[in-house]
C-alpha cells in the first residue's frame, strides 16, 4: 500500500480511461482498479456516480461478470444487436460499417505523429486505441493532441457517448462515457 | 453529478491518497502502439491487388481479386485471369467488403449466460469456448452414442467439421440444406437416371433451345452460368419459360407457359408423349442408350395434350408448340435441370422427367445439350471414413426414403429430437446454416433445439439460429482464410478448351478473433479424444496438400496471379456405355413409380394463393440480408399479385401488407404489394429469406415478410426425403384485416 498522495496527469488519465474501456478481465477489472476509481470520482466530487456504482457493486453476485455481459451487449454482439460499436467509422463521415475512410485518416494522423499500431491489420479507430494514442501524444505534443480530440475523437465520441448513455443498463458504462467526455471536451 | 471541479482545477489539484492504489497498479504498462519515424509513403502509398480471392456471397463462387490499401480491403472484382467469371462479379461478390466490415459479425467465441432463443451473450475465451463444447458433446456421445449428436452444416467451411462428425466422431445424423431443401432432389434423380448428378451442365451457350423450368436467370444471379444462357440468346437460341410469373426469363422468352403450379411433371410427360406418339424423339439416340423404353411409352402413354392441359391450366396447342420447338432443334437444347427444386413433394419424378426428355432429344454430349465439362482433378483432403455400421442410420431405420442425397433427412433428425424416437438426440451443431430460414416449419426446429442438452453455431454473421446457441463461436468468412479449391473449364465449350485451377487465399488478416474452421475442428477434435485423426494441422496445409495432388502449390498459384490454367479436353461426346434408365427397376422395387409419374399436389383452397418464392439479384437469402449496400439495393421483398385479383381486393402498388396461411401462421414483418399482370391469380411470389428476426442484425431486423415462417405445411418428397416448400397457402393482410384473394 502506498500512503503517499498521487498528482495525477491528463496522460495518466487517458490511459486510465484508455483502460476502462478494454474488455472487462479479472487481471485489471479487480477490487484496486474500483477502488482507485472510487477515489478518482471522490476527487472529482461526483459523489452521485461513485454511489450508484457502489451500489451496484454491493447488490451484485457477481459484479465481473455483470460488466463483462455489458460490455459484451454493448461493444462486441448482443441482443438487441450490437448497441454501440466503439468504432469511430461507426459514427463519422461512414455507412455505419467499419473501417471507413474516418479510420485511415486515424490511421494516418498517428503515423504523421511517429506511432504505428503494434497490430498492423488491427482496426485503428477503437476507442482504447485513440485514448492510448492521446494520453501518448500528450507527454509530446499537446497541440497535436488537441487537434486530435478537435478534428478526430470528439466529432464521432460525442454520437458514442449518446448511444451509449442511452443503451447501457449498467452504470459503469455510463459513468465511463462521462469521465471521458468530461477529460477529452473543450474546457468551457 | 456535481460539477464543482473543472478539469483544468482537477489536474492542478488532484490528490488520490484516498485509493491508496497507484495509477501504475491498475493501468497496464503496455499499450498498442509502437514508435517509429514517420516515412511518408510516397509512391507506394497506393492500393496493392491481392489474387487468390473466391467468393461466397453465393455458392458459385466466382474468382476474384482484392484490392488492399494499407491493410484494408477496398474493392473487390473479378480476376482478369479467370476463364470463368472473368472480370465481372454480381453486386453480391462487391458487397463482400460490406460483409467483411460489418459491424453485426461475430468477433470473439460467446457464451448463452440466458436462455435459448433469448440469449444474454457474455464474451468468453477460445480455451473456454472450446473446452465447454467438446466438453458438452462429448458427455452426450458418451449418454446416448455418437447418434445423439445431429450437425447441421452449409457452405465451404463446413465440410471439414461435417467430416469430423461423420467419420471420426460416427453420427449419420447430419443434413446439408444444399441437400434436402435445395438441389438433392436433381442429382438422385440424375444418378437414377443418368447415373451422373447433372450440376447446372447444360450447354446453353452453344444451344439452338433452352427449356428453363422455374429456373429465373436474371434474378438469381451466377455469373458464368448467366454468360452461358446469355451467349445462347446472343447466337439465336429460342426460349421456352415454365413459371407461373413473368419473370426476368420469361421477359427473354420466345414462350411463356404461365403453368399452374405443382403441376410441371404432367407438362414434361406431355411433350414426351407427343415426341413419341409423333416420331419426334431421337430414335438413334435411345436404341443406343436407354433402357426401358417399352415400359416408360407405355408408363406415359396416359399423358395427353389435353389430359396436360386440363391438369396445368394452359392451352394444349401451347404444349405442343413447345414439343414441336424442342423437336426441331434437338438435339441441340438444354433442358436445364434447375438448382433449387425442392417445391411440392413429388420432385423426384419432376427431375427424372428433365432427365428423360434430354435422353428422348438425344441432347447429350453435343453441342447445346447436356455436357458435363472435363476439368482438372484435385484430390481433397479430409477426415478418413471410419468404420460405423449402418445401425442408428434413421433412413434405414426407417426404411424410407430410398433416393435421399448422402447424410440424413431432415425431418427424421426433427423427429427424432422431439419424440426421442428411435433415440434421443441430444447434442447440436450448426455450422454455416441457418435452419430457422431453410427448414420448413421453424417452430419445429425450435421445438428440437429446445430440447437438446447443448447446442454449438459457428457462424460469420449472427443469423436467427444463433439465438439458440449455448456457445457461439466466430468463423472467419471466405476473405480472410484459405479454403476452397475452385476448379473447372472455360465458361464457353466453344471457346479454346481449357482447364483451371484456384484455391481460396486470405485477401486480409481475420480481425478480431475469427477463426477458420480446420482450427476449430482440430481443437475440438483434440479435447474429444479424436487427436489420432487429425488430418491436417491447419487450412493452408490442407489446400497446399490439395493443391500438391495437382502438382501445385499456394507458392506457385500466387505466382500465376491466383489462377492455374492449362490445355482443356473437348467436352462433348457420349461414351459407348453411357446409359439412360427410362424405367428405372430399382425406384419400382423400393415402391415409387419406375417410370416418371405426375403425382398432384394440394389444390388451393378457396380465399388463397399459393406461395411461391424465388431468388433477388442482389440477396443470396437471408445470409445477405444484413449487408448495407445489398439492403439499400432492394430493403424488402415485393409481393407480386395478380392485378385483375388486387383490383377486387381494393389493393394497390405499394400498399403495405403482411400475410397469414391457412394454417392460421401470421408473417412477423411487412412488406409491399407489387401489382402486376405477370402473375397468375391462384399465386403470390416473394423473394425468399427476408424478414430476420435476429436482433442482433442492426440492418436486416425485421426487413421484409419472413416466407419460411409462413411454409409450415411439410411436403416430403417420398423418394429422397427432401422438403417441398411450395404448397402452402396465403391471404393478405391489410390494417389488421386479412383480404381473401378471389380465384
Amino acid at each position: 500500500m502506498d500512503s503517499e498522495n498521487h498528482s495525477i496527469t491528463l496522460p495518466e488519465i487517458y490511459r486510465f480511461l484508455a483502460q476502462s474501456m478494454h474488455y472487462p478481465d479479472p487481471e485489471w477489472m479487480n477490487a484496486d482498479f474500483i477502488q482507485f476509481l472510487n477515489a478518482f470520482l471522490q476527487e472529482l466530487h461526483w459523489t452521485d456516480e461513485a454511489d450508484t456504482l457502489n451500489t451496484a457493486l454491493k447488490s451484485s453476485d457477481n459484479f465481473l461478470e455483470d460488466i463483462q455481459i455489458e460490455h459484451t451487449r454493448l461493444f462486441i454482439n448482443a441482443v438487441p444487436h450490437v448497441a454501440a460499436p466503439p468504432y469511430a467509422s461507426v459514427y463519422f463521415k461512414g455507412d455505419g460499417t467499419l473501417y471507413g475512410n474516418i479510420a485511415e485518416k486515424t490511421k494516418q494522423f498517428y503515423r504523421e505523429k511517429g506511432f504505428y499500431l503494434s497490430k498492423e491489420d488491427d482496426l485503428p479507430d477503437h476507442i482504447v486505441y485513440e485514448l492510448e494514442f492521446l494520453a501518448l501524444l500528450e507527454n509530446t505534443d499537446k497541440t497535436g493532441a488537441q487537434e486530435f480530440l478537435e478534428d478526430l475523437f470528439r466529432p464521432w465520441f460525442t454520437l458514442f457517448y449518446s448511444k451509449v448513455t442511452k443503451e447501457a443498463r449498467h452504470p459503469y458504462y455510463r459513468v465511463m462515457m462521462k469521465l471521458i467526455d468530461f477529460f477529452t471536451r473543450e474546457e468551457l | 453529478m456535481s460539477l464543482k471541479v473543472t478539469r483544468r482545477k482537477f489536474l492542478q489539484t488532484a490528490s488520490l491518497a484516498a485509493a491508496s492504489v497507484p495509477l501504475a497498479k491498475v493501468v497496464s504498462a503496455e499499450n498498442g502502439f509502437v514508435r517509429k519515424p514517420f516515412t511518408p509513403p510516397g509512391s507506394s502509398a497506393g492500393t496493392t491487388t491481392v489474387t487468390g480471392g473466391i467468393c461466397e456471397m453465393c455458392f458459385w463462387r466466382c474468382q476474384l481479386v482484392g484490392k488492399v490499401r494499407d491493410k484494408k480491403l477496398v474493392k473487390l472484382e473479378g480476376n482478369p485471369k479467370s476463364i470463368d467469371n472473368g472480370t465481372a462479379i454480381c453486386a453480391r461478390g462487391n458487397a463482400g467488403i460490406k460483409l467483411l466490415y460489418d459491424p453485426d459479425r461475430l468477433k470473439y467465441p460467446m457464451k448463452n449466460v440466458g436462455e435459448r432463443g433469448n440469449p444474454k451473450w457474455k464474451r468468453i475465451s477460445w480455451e473456454e469456448a472450446l473446452d465447454e463444447c467438446a466438453a458438452k458433446l462429448k458427455a452426450v456421445e458418451e449418454k446416448y452414442g455418437p447418434h445423439g449428436i445431429a450437425m447441421f452444416p452449409h457452405g465451404a467451411s463446413a465440410k471439414y467439421p461435417m467430416h469430423f462428425f461423420e467419420r471420426a466422431v460416427g453420427t449419420h445424423n447430419v443434413s446439408e440444406a444444399s441437400f434436402f431443401q435445395c438441389r438433392g432432389i436433381r442429382d438422385t434423380a440424375y444418378v437414377s437416371t443418368f447415373n451422373t448428378a447433372p450440376g447446372e451442365h447444360v450447354d446453353m451457350a452453344n444451344a439452338k433451345a433452352i427449356l428453363l423450368i422455374g429456373c429465373h436467370f436474371g434474378e438469381n444471379v451466377h455469373v458464368s452460368h448467366l454468360k452461358r444462357y446469355l451467349k445462347g440468346l446472343e447466337n439465336g437460341a429460342k426460349l421456352v419459360v415454365v413459371d407461373p410469373r413473368y419473370s426476368a426469363s420469361a421477359a427473354k422468352s420466345d414462350i411463356w407457359v404461365q403453368i399452374k403450379p405443382g403441376t410441371d411433371t404432367a407438362f414434361l410427360l406431355a411433350i414426351m408423349n407427343y415426341l413419341i406418339e409423333n416420331n419426334k424423339y431421337d430414335k438413334k439416340f435411345v436404341a443406343a442408350h436407354c433402357d426401358g423404353f417399352e415400359e416408360f411409352q407405355k408408363g406415359i402413354s396416359h399423358a395427353s395434350l389435353d389430359w396436360a392441359a386440363q391438369i396445368c391450366d394452359i392451352p394444349a396447342s401451347q404444349i405442343k408448340e413447345v414439343a414441336e420447338l424442342l423437336a426441331a432443334n434437338a438435339p441441340n437444347v438444354s433442358i436445364h435441370p434447375g438448382r433449387h427444386v425442392s417445391w411440392h413433394g413429388n420432385d423426384f419424378q419432376r427431375l427424372r422427367a428433365h432427365a428423360c426428355l434430354t435422353a428422348l432429344l438425344g441432347a447429350i454430349g453435343v453441342k447445346g445439350g447436356f455436357v458435363k465439362p472435363k476439368g482438372p482433378k484435385v484430390k481433397g483432403i479430409s477426415w478418413a471414413k471410419g468404420h460405423h455400421d449402418g445401425a442408428h442410420n434413421l433412413k434405414e431405420m426407417a426404411d424410407k426414403y430410398h433416393f435421399a442425397p448422402p447424410g440424413t433427412p431432415t425431418e427424421l433428425i426433427r423427429d427424432a429430437c422431439i419424440t426421442g424416437k428411435p433415440y434421443p438426440i441430444k447434442g447440436c451443431v450448426i455450422w454455416g446454416q441457418n435452419p430457422m430460414q431453410t427448414i420448413p416449419k421453424p417452430q419445429k426446429t425450435v421445438e428440437a433445439l429446445k430440447q437438446m442438452d447443448f447446442v454449438m453455431c459457428v457462424d460469420v454473421m449472427p443469423t436467427d439460429i444463433t439465438m439458440y446457441a449455448d456457445i457461439l463461436l466466430p468463423e472467419a468468412s471466405y476473405l480472410e482464410r484459405y479454403d476452397y479449391i475452385k476448379k473447372g473449364t472455360q465458361w464457353n465449350f466453344a471457346d479454346k478448351h481449357e482447364q483451371f485451377i484456384s484455391a481460396r487465399m486470405p485477401l486480409v488478416e481475420a480481425m478480431f478473433e475469427r477463426k477458420d474452421e480446420v482450427w476449430i475442428t482440430n481443437e475440438l477434435a483434440k479435447r474429444m479424444g479424436h487427436a489420432d485423426k487429425i488430418p491436417v494441422n491447419s487450412l493452408e496445409e490442407k489446400v497446399e496438400k490439395e493443391l500438391a495432388s495437382a502438382g501445385l502449390s499456394i507458392a506457385q498459384l500466387k505466382k500465376e496471379d491466383g489462377i492455374h490454367i492449362q490445355p482443356g479436353k473437348d467436352p462433348y461426346g457420349v461414351s459407348e456405355d453411357f446409359e439412360v434408365l427410362l424405367y428405372n427397376e430399382d425406384i419400382e422395387d423400393s415402391g415409387y413409380p419406375g417410370v416418371p409419374t405426375y403425382i398432384p399436389v394440394e389444390e388451393v383452397p378457396k380465399g388463397f394463393a399459393r406461395l411461391v418464392y424465388g431468388r433477388s439479384p442482389v440477396h443470396t437469402f437471408n445470409r445477405s440480408q444484413n449487408n448495407v449496400w445489398l439492403y439499400n439495393a432492394m430493403p424488402v421483398n415485393p409481393v407480386w399479385l395478380n392485378d385483375e385479383s388486387a383490383n377486387k381486393m381494393g389493393l394497390k402498388d405499394g400498399d403495405e401488407v403482411s400475410m397469414v396461411n391457412s394454417e392460421g401462421v401470421k408473417s412477423t414483418f411487412t412488406s409491399v404489394v407489387k401489382v402486376t399482370p405477370g402473375i397468375r391469380k391462384d399465386t403470390v411470389y416473394m423473394a425468399h429469406g427476408y424478414g430476420s428476426k435476429n436482433p442482433m442484425l442492426t440492418v436486416g431486423k425485421g426487413a421484409g415478410i419472413d416466407d419460411q415462417a409462413l411454409i409450415t405445411k411439410i411436403a416430403i418428397d417420398p423418394e429422397t426425403g427432401c422438403s417441398g416448400m411450395r404448397n402452402n397457402f396465403v391471404k393478405l393482410v391489410k390494417s389488421g384485416k386479412a383480404l381473401d384473394i378471389p380465384a
